[in-house]
């Protein structure tokens, strides 16, 4: 019986002697997002350990991170308080013991360590608070409460807000000078799912046909459809962007310079061609139909008039027109010099329908912990460019078209899921020479059989040829064109509205030249841009020059 | 009145001298160093960074027909041909650049049947 009585008094003698309290820290308020400020109260918790009446404890936070506002004393009314700070300096907590035990820290501090218990550390700031009253503290009351803004951590060093604020020790005392044993509670303060902020380096990778990179530009707009970043794309068809921010929703763009010099190359006999075909085949559409075009993004491209009424006979002839240099009084949307009518979009869902509308969705938002979101595809077309010649062939599924044209022989003669943009080639002679007259001629010498549309854009020097005439021998039936395009610049071709009849062989376009001063040959006063044909079936043919 | 239709008659015959040299060529004419090609065949410009126009030599083996091409510098395509006929030996002809974007080319020499017999590369700057 002695034994337990003496058993039971050690134990009550110990609980009074290691009785404990507690410092509490934690937010007020939510913050979610760069910006925001940051409320933070220090708290006491008396738990079991005596009536305190001098609480002294010692906290540091992460100055990359956060951005110290002010503070307010919860103290009441007739007790000291007093607020010091230092930045510049990190607490080095006691070696091979509990951080958490804040009393034997706080002695560590104290009594121990000596200028060993701070070292410098730019990164943090220090803050310490003394609280003392006359009367016990009451459980549950603030000592202070402490506002920082939370900052960028773009570039801080940190990858994210774990363990920005931590109590270093604390020192609470009974009204006799007692130590009262203290633990913490957090360990550390973090915050967790803070948005926003720099989005670092943003990639822009531009997706299109045309290698000439450098002639587009990029156009990023914040909610508020307001410019926020703008820019050339470089040779390989990259752009890098700064300055966006994580968890802001944009919209992106590209545009293709209206002063590039090839625009007049981008539409040609080719797509006029399947601008017929599709015109012949009628029906298409986002809602499906009878249709020649293997993407619905064709339909957008190959309305050319404009009067988003589908593509009809009104789009292809405006296009024969254009290669015709025929003014038709329409103002139409074909790419061509000095004029781009652009579209871009998401690549993955470039030409996508939805609610039978063929989409460009633009919208993009960097999120700091998805590496992928840093980088987006944009995907680049044009309007008239139907065969995707300098323009994003869409590879989005639900923008592919499953339905075939059966009322047209346009590519009846294709293979099974073979797309309009398969391509051949085949050889033809263009040269130019002297003949007896002392004028220059250049003949296009073509063995090519089954092509019912064939293009070529001629270039010559306007300084020393006069172009007097073109002759064509095609057959009776094609529609041929001629359209000096520019002083020095002749567009010359044919093409069978009917989609039949096909260009005959032999020399088929002769071009006559007056020479304006006495030459003795032609070497580089002629040269050949475009210079493609098409067959029935609309295989595009890429002429070969030996 | 002589002196004055003397002067007429040498004016009319110069002019129609001009018309027949636009298609005569004549080989063996004096050539200048900057356009001498040792070999027996070959083709040589005047200089390798051309503006505007530049003189050519060609030296041929025989008479005949011959083409001239104009190849891009960087993916070989053809840009532009000619047929010439020509004697043996050099003759001095122009390659007119104006026209033609200011890139790198190559310009060539074949036959009729474009066997290659000589090439040099220029730039138009």
């Amino acid at each position: 019986m002695k034994k337990i009585l003496l058993f039971l008094i050690s134990v009550m003698f110990t609980l009074s002697t290691f009785g404990q309290s507690e410092i509490n820290y934690s937010p007020v308020y939510t913050v979610t997002k760069v910006g925001d400020t940051l409320t933070m109260k220090f708290q006491y918790n008396k738990g079991d350990g005596g009536d305190l009446t001098l609480a002294q404890f010692d906290f540091e936070y992460n100055n990359k991170l956060l951005s110290y506002i002010s503070h307010e004393s919860q103290a009441p009314t007739g007790a000291s308080f007093a607020r010091n700070s230092w930045t510049g300096y990190k607490f080095v907590p006691k070696s091979n013991s509990d951080e958490d035990d804040m009393d034997v820290q706080y002695t560590w501090w104290k009594d121990e360590a000596g200028s060993n218990s701070y070292e410098t550390g730019a990164d943090w700031g220090v803050e310490r608070i003394t609280v003392q009253t006359s009367a016990a503290y009451t459980n549950g009351n603030e000592f202070v409460k402490y506002q920082f803004k939370i900052k960028d951590k773009f570039n801080s060093g940190y990858d994210n807000y774990n363990n920005i604020i931590k109590v270093n020790w604390a020192n609470y005392q009974q009204a006799d000078g007692t130590q009262i044993q203290t633990t913490k509670s957090p360990s550390t303060q973090s915050l967790s799912g803070i948005e926003g902020g720099n989005a670092g380096s943003f990639t822009i990778n531009l997706k299109t046909a045309n290698t000439n990179y450098t002639d587009y530009s990029y156009t990023i707009k914040n909610g508020a459809g307001e410019s926020v970043a703008t820019g050339d794309f470089d040779e390989s068809g990259q752009a890098t962007v700064s300055g966006l921010e994580n968890n802001v929703t944009y919209t992106a763009e590209a545009n293709l310079a209206e002063d590039a010099t090839y625009l007049d190359q981008v539409v040609t006999v080719s797509d006029l061609a399947l601008v017929f075909a599709e015109a012949i085949g009628a029906g298409s559409g986002p809602s499906g139909g009878s249709t020649t075009f293997d993407y619905f993004v064709q339909d957008i491209m190959a309305d050319v008039v404009g009067d988003n009424d589908g593509v009809d006979f009104q789009d292809s002839y405006e296009i024969l027109a254009y290669l015709q240099g025929v003014t038709s009084g329409n103002t139409n949307l074909i790419t061509q010099d000095g004029q781009t009518e652009d579209y871009s979009g998401i690549e993955s869902t470039y030409g996508a329908v939805a609610n039978d509308v063929v989409t460009f969705a633009k919208s993009f938002t960097p999120i700091d912990s998805d590496t992928s979101s840093k980088t987006i595809d944009l995907a680049h077309g044009l309007r008239g460019d139907v065969n995707f010649s300098h323009s994003w062939e869409p590879t989005v599924s639900s923008g592919e078209k499953t339905v075939v044209a059966s009322s047209s022989s346009f590519r009846i003669s294709s293979a099974a899921g073979a797309k309009y943009s398969q391509t051949e080639t085949a050889n033809i002679d263009l040269i130019s020479e002297i003949n007896g007259d002392g004028q220059v001629v250049f003949s296009i010498n073509s063995e090519i059989e089954d092509m019912v549309g064939s293009q070529f854009n001629i270039v010559y020097d306007p300084n020393i040829l006069s172009l007097e005439n073109v002759i064509f021998d095609t057959g009776n039936e094609m529609t041929n064109f001629s359209n000096v395009i520019e002083d020095g610049y002749v567009r010359v071709g044919s093409f069978d509205q009917n989609v039949s009849t096909t260009i005959k062989e032999g020399t088929p376009y002769k071009l006559i030249f007056t020479p304006l001063e006495n030459i003795q040959n032609t070497s580089g006063l002629i040269s050949f841009r475009v210079k493609e044909g098409v067959k029935a079936d609309g295989t595009q043919i890429n002429f070969i020059i030996e | 009145m002589k002196k004055i239709i003397t002067l007429l008659s040498l004016v009319l015959m110069m002019g129609c001298y001009q018309d027949d040299d636009l298609v005569t060529l004549y080989p063996d004419q004096e050539v200048p160093q900057s356009l001498q090609i040792k070999e027996l065949i070959g083709i040589k410009l005047e200089n390798t960074i051309v503006t505007d126009r530049v003189a050519m030599n060609v030296k041929l083996p025989l008479d005949g027909k011959y083409r001239i091409k104009i190849r891009h510098g960087m993916n070989n395509e053809l840009i532009s041909q000619e047929m010439i006929e020509a004697g043996e030996g050099d003759n001095l002809l122009k390659v007119y650049v104006a026209s033609l974007e200011k890139s790198g080319y190559l310009i060539q020499l074949t036959d009729e049947f474009h066997n290659i017999l000589g090439n040099q590369s220029f730039v138009v700057n």
